[in-house]
């Protein structure tokens, strides 16, 4: 475990922010609420990647749509079937 | 809520194409741009921006190589100038609300419910009389004092409630359902009761009083039935004193009955000729508005037609329309046949006997005959009748 790594688990710190880790919250397989991300490398129908700090998530499913879209969070709707850390 | 906020500041839904349209997006994001409502259709994505966001865009597209064309305009922003394009729209609808509020501000309507025996004209009049009419200010309107005016003016009202309900005064009253007791002054006089007319005695019953007649006797008009004048006797058979009270009894009298109905040959009917005129009017309280017409025909009755319509009933404005119809007609001269002259008589005899048995009196025996006099039809009836008599008259000193 890296010195960081260490330090945030110990101090229970939320990792999402110490760390630059992407927060993914799903509803079902219709909603997913994203924070703490980069920004959107590719967005198609069928599939939406996104770019972290330090990986890159990309969603799949059908009748992907963006619901809104800021520097802070975004949410996506659709049919998501499939959620794939790169 | 979110929806009314974004009216507000206005939105544009816009057509993204071109080479990057992802980086687009996190340009925009970048810039605290919000986007919603991303969908991707082929290669164009539709989106919805914000106006302020839609003013930053110019580097951001530069920058990407990307097209971005506006679709629709939403929001206050964009219907506001069309709005003030329309001058006299925009004046009217000021001056509406203003007139609206102005007119707030006074009664338009009086409604009085719970009256019985004041009939609705005395209450208005009464109203009128204190200054409480159609289109006085709210503030001149004071209904503490207008309840126990009420109260003070018809004694008759056990309880009265005015309020205001919009521009609407709404005035509930409860009348004393039982009789107003006035107090008859006692007489001490005593009094005797008399026959009103002349007959024979067919029952008597005495409550209070000497009775001066026997079943069977025939008395005249006037004569004392029962004396209020009681008589207390001394040991010796003497009279002491007189004890006067007021005469009761419940006597019936047989008595004969006259009446007479007479019908002029000729009468006078109103035939109309068909032919109407109309003419249209508009009333706030007392001020008339009469349209243009046609003077009517020189004999006429009128017709008046008047109606309230539905959305100045609910908002209490007093304004009302209706029509006048005048119809001309003409005074036709008929003469009764003999059939008809019976018919009509014999009615009239019908309502006086009636009248008769309402007031408790048995008919005994009928005589009517009907005669031709002069230039009318007579009818003369004599009836022998029992009636419940007695008239409290006279002092019994």
């Amino acid at each position: 475990m890296e010195k960081k790594e260490y330090l945030v688990e110990s101090l229970k710190l939320p990792k999402d922010i110490c760390m630059g880790a992407i927060k993914v919250s799903l509803t079902g397989n219709q909603e997913a609420w994203i924070e703490n991300y980069r920004g959107i490398l590719e967005y198609t129908e069928c599939q939406i990647l996104l770019q972290g700090k330090t990986c890159q998530v990309c969603f799949e499913g059908s009748r992907l749509s963006i619901d809104y879209y800021t520097n802070e969070d975004m949410k996506i709707s659709g049919c998501i079937t499939c959620v794939k850390y790169l | 809520m979110i929806a009314f906020f974004k009216y507000l500041k206005g939105y544009l839904r816009i057509r993204v194409s071109g080479f990057s349209p992802e980086r687009f997006m996190n340009l925009c994001s970048n810039k605290g741009i919000l986007l919603w409502d991303i969908v991707r259709e082929g290669d164009i994505y539709y989106m919805c921006i914000h106006l302020t966001g839609f003013r930053l865009l110019r580097p951001i597209v530069k920058k990407t190589g990307t097209r971005v064309a506006i679709l629709e305009r939403y929001g206050l922003p964009f219907f506001w100038p069309r709005l003030l394009a329309r001058k006299v729209f925009v004046a009217g609808l000021i001056l509406a609300v203003a007139f609206w509020l102005w007119s707030s501000l006074y009664v338009w309507d009086i409604e009085v419910e719970g009256n019985y025996q004041i009939t609705q004209d005395m209450f208005f009049t009464f109203l009128e009389q204190n200054q409480v009419t159609i289109g006085i200010h709210r503030k001149e309107l004071d209904i503490e004092e207008l309840e126990k005016q009420i109260r003070r003016a018809f004694p008759q009202v056990t309880w009265a409630s005015a309020r205001l309900e919009g521009t609407r005064l709404l005035i509930s009253i409860k009348e004393n359902d039982a009789p107003i007791i006035t107090d008859v002054p006692q007489s001490k006089a005593g009094e005797d009761l008399l026959s009103k007319y002349s007959g024979r005695v067919v029952s008597i019953l005495v409550r209070s009083g000497v009775p001066k007649v026997a079943v069977g006797d025939e008395v005249e008009a006037g004569a004392v039935l029962v004396e209020g004048k009681v008589p207390i006797y001394a040991e010796d058979g003497t009279v002491r004193e007189y004890h006067l009270v007021e005469a009761d009894a419940d006597i019936v009298l047989e008595h004969v009955r006259h009446f007479t109905a007479r019908l002029p040959f000729d009468y006078v009917k109103k035939e109309y000729t068909g032919r109407v005129k109309q003419q249209h009017y508009l009333r706030t309280g007392k001020k008339e508005w009469k349209l243009p017409a046609d003077g009517p025909f020189l004999v006429y009755d009128t017709l008046i037609r008047e109606s309230r319509p539905m959305l100045f009933e609910k908002l209490s404005i007093p304004i009302y329309w209706g029509d006048i119809t005048y119809r001309e007609y003409q005074d036709v001269e008929y003469r009764y046949s003999a059939k008809e002259a019976g018919l009509q008589l014999q009615e009239k005899c019908k309502i006086f006997l009636e009248s008769l048995e309402e007031k408790g009196v048995q008919i005994i025996e009928k005589n009517v005959k009907i005669d031709v006099d002069g230039t009318s039809y007579l009818l003369t009836g004599e009836f022998l009748v029992q009636e419940p008599i007695g008239t409290g008259k006279g002092s019994g000193q």
